[in-house]
């Protein structure tokens, strides 16, 4: 019976032309609808790897004051550590605090390996501060400073560029210019500072040096329902440490949402339109049934004379539809196998796999949905009937 | 002939209301989608409050250096002394204005916070720029110069600081990060979506926290030139471009010593295109790309739903045209007849689609999703779209058409 | 082989009532070759259809092979016409769309059981040498003559080897030479054992079949054998 539905299609490939077309170009808009929302729902779906409740960060900006900054700042980390409100306060690359709309990033090298990194110089209270869970070896401390190499922190993602199987703490990495320069000594799991929908990237975090005047952003944990009047004291307190500096504190779980937004705001947007398309379509293919039964109505007829049953004829023109479907699913595959192939977009290949079957499985769905009514009226064609129309 | 046509359009179009929707249901989605598409394109680029002389200005928006091997590139806004040396004194624009990006700040009203934007601009801002003052003034020259701590702010902001919306408010003091300001004006505000105009609170350049006295090239400072009329454009960007050229390149700052400076002084268009591609021609191509796909699903997946609807729905006509044909109609007078029809169809969905895109419209004013913002339905926006609709028309009635004058006489009758 | 009693048919719609059928009793043993005859509307294609199971009678009893089967099920009525009658139609009916060979196969694919496509395809073979078209299999009926067509119509309702042939005017969409072609044909089927019920309005074609029904009105107005 399939191939009987499989020649009567191919047969007609000229009429069906534009409806192969049609059910091409809905698979394509599919795929490109599901690869968005695969690739971020794998993203969300790993670990954020801090928590930014109750963090709020500060960046300062020094202007034309170019006397003693890191001094200043430092002065400016002691007396906000010292309030009660304040669980645990870091010092950090300027602007570059979780959900920032900056970032950093360079090379770095183990052996043969170079891979691009994140880029983030943070002090000691870092880890504890944004309570990053750290898989092995530690964060590191003022300690482990003074020596030959600088230490640093990297995430699992780097580990597994970088080392595959070898233990990477105590390890010596290499910068951009080729210089050993850097000794790990702890990896945390997952740090996505962009937010749920980031991807997972290699990052690295270095330990400041508190003499260095560039590292001016602060994120302080404060203890729940601290509110905007500790905030105004605060930022008094701090203006009256620097004058003619310009202070501006985020709040992180609000510079979160924003981040959120970015992402979700236009996928949204496209799920509507494309729903909106989808439906078009779908009532498209119905009407396009619909007036294709009609005009069936006698090859409907002598099907039944010739010993067609109701439910054979429903699954005839279903199976017609599927038949179509797949001539055009086959084609949309060929175009949308290109995608990982040339490895378009830098996204993963399983996504775009998981998106195509998806795509596939709901341009079957929806077929089917515009044959059920079509189909079961052609069921219903009475032989003599329909025979006598002609 | 045609009122003719359009009398059996509208027979054609009540005989089968299912098909009517689906038809209608198409090409309204299809047109509201690029309308409001249209509409946001033109909020963003179009000459709109309160920067509505955007056609007859230029854009300094960054430097890019670039180090002598060419393996570093630093670009960014520039300093206040490079563009009062280079933009400021240039002679053959209307005016040109000097102003910082938009920073952010907060500020406290008893226990509770105030987010805000500022910038600092010079007097010549409030002329480049129409903005409309609901009460007050515009800092001047004078004010500039006194280093007065004054400010305009917009009537979002006195909302939200000031807690009304009629009792004027100029005179009143305000203070930021424990510096006190006095309000002396209060402009209706713009939309974030305007990058050189967006803010909460306006600073003189005096200000101690402007930063306006730093030496080097890179800064945070932006320029617009108002050019007397358009034509003037190219010889201002002439002039400005020799200026550039002069500048030494061993006074090029830092590792850039020796390199290349480059600075830009282009119209809005191409200023948003720049922002767009960051001069990466891999984004250039990826966001054609993206264009693509969106209007090849935009606007060929519903115009392919329509031909195959049109196209299997035409033997229901077959007798109509029969006789038609029998009767000595010539092909090209039938194509003619159903692409009227369809235009007529068509136009229909455009009106059904201007009702839907007006709603939207308002719908984005007024809900607070972008702030001031001021989407409209144009004169550009409504000739872009009646454009689509003949488009739409045609070409969803052209397929069928074909077929339809294909038709055998003989075979029409019989059926 | 089929058993007519007290058949009466009605066509309803909202306003007008027609009594197509009315009071037939007919029987028609196995091997019988039997032509109908009457003028248009007098309901002679309501009566093969009824015979055909492609219409239920609106009183009256039809049996075939000894069975009632008023009451049957779609599905069992559909079974039914494939495993015992054969059609044939004045305006042919094929599948434009498929090939001689595709348009013979049809009723093999709606034959419970699982005949595979090898021998679907013999079977269809065999019936297209039997009306002598055999080097015409991957032709399309586009490409056929009416006669032509008509051949593949009766190979289509000879392949699943059922008991009984109805033929609907078989030779009224062609000329005499052709006509007389697909007479030899059917009389050929009749010699090998089928029953065939033939409606006609050629008194020449009637005349060489076995036995002459006259319809009038939705009446029998006459049964004699020739």
């Amino acid at each position: 019976m399939i191939r009987h539905l499989i020649k009567l299609i191919w047969n007609k490939k000229k009429a069906h032309s534009l409806l192969i077309v049609e059910i091409w170009a809905s698979f394509l808009v599919l795929f490109g609808l599901c690869t968005l929302v695969v690739y971020n729902v794998r993203n969300y779906a790993e670990p954020l790897g801090f928590s930014y409740e109750n963090v709020w960060a500060i960046n300062l900006s020094n202007n034309q004051d170019t006397v003693n900054v890191a001094e200043k700042t430092q002065q400016i980390l002691q007396r906000i550590k010292a309030y009660q409100e304040v669980e645990s306060a870091s010092l950090l690359s300027s602007e570059l605090y979780p959900f920032s709309n900056s970032n950093n990033g360079f090379s770095t090298t183990y052996k043969n390996r170079t891979i691009g990194v994140n880029y983030l110089a943070t002090d000691e209270n870092f880890a504890k501060t944004m309570s990053i869970n750290l898989v092995a070896g530690q964060w590191y401390n003022r300690a482990d400073g003074g020596g030959k190499y600088t230490p640093v922190v990297i995430n699992l993602k780097a580990q597994e560029a970088l080392f595959e199987n070898e233990n990477p703490v105590g390890k010596v990495l290499t910068d951009y210019e080729k210089k050993a320069r850097w000794i790990i000594t702890g990896v945390v799991d997952t740090y996505k500072d962009k937010g749920e929908f980031m991807q997972n990237k290699p990052t690295l975090f270095e330990m400041t040096d508190p003499k260095n005047g560039w590292n001016k952003t602060l994120v302080m944990k404060v203890q729940p329902g601290t509110d905007a009047v500790f905030e105004a004291s605060m930022l008094k307190d701090i203006t009256t440490i620097v004058k003619d500096w310009n202070v501006q504190i985020v709040y992180l779980d609000a510079a979160r949402q924003s981040k959120i937004n970015q992402t979700l705001v236009p996928t949204i947007i496209f799920l509507i339109i494309c729903g909106f398309l989808l439906i078009n379509v779908a009532l498209g293919l119905f009407g396009v049934l619909n007036v294709s039964i009609a005009k069936r109505r006698g090859e409907i007829g002598l099907r039944r004379a010739l010993g067609a049953t109701e439910s054979s004829i429903s699954w005839q023109f279903i199976g017609e539809m599927w038949v179509l479907a797949t001539f055009a699913l086959i084609l949309g595959l060929v175009l949308a196998g290109q995608f990982p192939l040339l490895n378009v977009f830098d996204l993963d290949a399983g996504t775009y796999l998981v998106a195509m079957l998806i795509s596939v499985i709901v341009i079957y769905l929806l077929v089917t949905l515009c044959a059920l009514f079509p189909s079961r009226q052609a069921a219903t064609v009475q032989p003599a009937v329909a025979l006598h129309e002609e | 002939m045609i009122a003719n046509y359009i009398k059996i359009a509208w027979k054609v179009l009540l005989r089968h209301p299912f098909y009517t929707f689906i038809t209608l249901f198409g090409i309204s989605l299809t047109l509201t989608v690029l309308m409001v598409l249209t509409s946001f394109l033109d909020h963003l680029i179009g000459n709109h409050y309160p920067e509505t002389n955007r056609f007859r200005t230029l854009y300094i928006e960054r430097m890019v250096l670039t180090n002598k091997e060419k393996t570093m590139i630093n670009s960014g806004p520039m300093s206040f002394k490079f563009l009062t040396d280079f933009a400021k004194s240039l002679k053959t624009p209307e005016r040109v204005t000097i102003f910082s990006d938009d920073r952010k700040s907060n500020t406290y009203v008893g226990s509770r916070k105030v987010e805000l934007n500022f910038r600092f601009t010079d007097a010549e801002y409030w002329r480049v720029l129409n903005f409309e003052f609901i009460e007050g003034k515009p800092y001047n020259e004078q004010n500039i110069a006194n280093g007065d701590y004054v400010a305009v702010i917009t009537d979002g902001f006195k909302k939200q600081y000031f807690d009304t919306i009629d009792e004027p408010v100029v005179g009143k003091r305000f203070e930021i990060e424990n510096v006190s300001y006095t309000v002396i004006g209060v402009v209706k505000g713009s939309p974030i979506t305007r990058l050189f105009s967006y803010s909460d609170v306006f600073f003189p350049y005096t200000n101690p926290k402007s930063n306006y006295q730093s030496l080097g090239y890179r800064g945070g400072y932006m320029a617009m030139i108002q050019a007397k009329n358009e034509s003037d454009m190219p010889a201002i960007n002439e002039e400005f471009q020799a200026r550039i050229s002069k500048i030494p390149v061993s006074d090029v700052e830092g590792n850039f010593k020796g390199g290349l400076l480059e600075v830009n002084s282009e119209p809005f268009v191409r200023y948003f295109m720049g922002v767009l591609f960051q001069g990466d021609p891999a984004r250039v191509a990826t966001f054609y790309a993206v264009v693509g796909f969106i209007l090849f699903m935009l606007i060929g997946l519903p115009i392919i739903n329509l031909v195959n609807l049109n196209v299997s729905r035409i033997l229901e006509r077959a007798s109509e045209i029969g006789i038609r044909k029998a009767f000595g109609a010539p092909i090209r007078t039938l194509l003619w007849q159903f692409i009227i029809e369809n235009i007529f169809i068509t136009l229909i969905g455009g009106a059904i689609a201007l009702m839907f895109t007006y709603g939207i419209i308002q719908l984005i004013n007024t809900s607070g999703w972008i702030a001031y913002a001021d989407l409209t339905i144009n004169a550009n926006v409504f000739i872009i779209s009646l454009l689509i609709c003949l488009v739409f028309g045609l070409l969803s009635g052209l397929l069928p058409a074909l077929r339809m004058s294909k038709l055998n006489i003989a075979d029409a009758l019989k059926s | 082989m089929i058993h007519l009693k007290n058949i009466e048919k009605v066509y309803r719609t909202s306003t007008i009532e027609t009594l197509a059928l009315t009071n037939i009793n007919l029987h028609i043993g196995a091997g019988e070759f039997i032509s109908i005859m009457g003028p248009s509307g007098c309901g002679k294609s309501t009566l093969l259809n009824l015979m055909g199971l492609l219409d239920a009678p609106s009183a009256g009893q039809v049996d075939i092979g000894g069975q009632a089967v008023t009451q049957y099920r779609d599905k069992d009525l559909a079974q039914l016409r494939n495993q015992k009658i054969g059609f044939i139609f004045q305006s042919f009916h094929l599948i434009n769309d498929l090939s001689v060979l595709d348009n013979v196969e049809i009723p093999l694919l709606y034959r419970k059981g699982d005949a595979t496509g090898a021998t679907r395809r013999q079977m269809a073979q065999e019936a297209l040498e039997k009306v002598g078209l055999s080097n015409r299999m991957k032709h399309f009926p586009g490409q056929l003559s009416g006669g032509q067509k008509q051949r593949v119509a009766i190979a289509r309702a000879i392949v699943g080897k059922p008991s009984i042939i109805l033929a609907d005017e078989p030779t009224g969409n062609l000329d005499s030479a052709m006509g007389n072609e697909i007479m030899n044909i059917l009389q050929t089927l009749n010699t090998e054992g089928s029953t065939i019920i033939m409606v006609t309005h050629d008194e020449t074609m009637a005349k060489q079949t076995h036995r002459l029904v006259r319809l009038f009105d939705g009446s029998m107005v006459g049964d004699s054998l020739l």
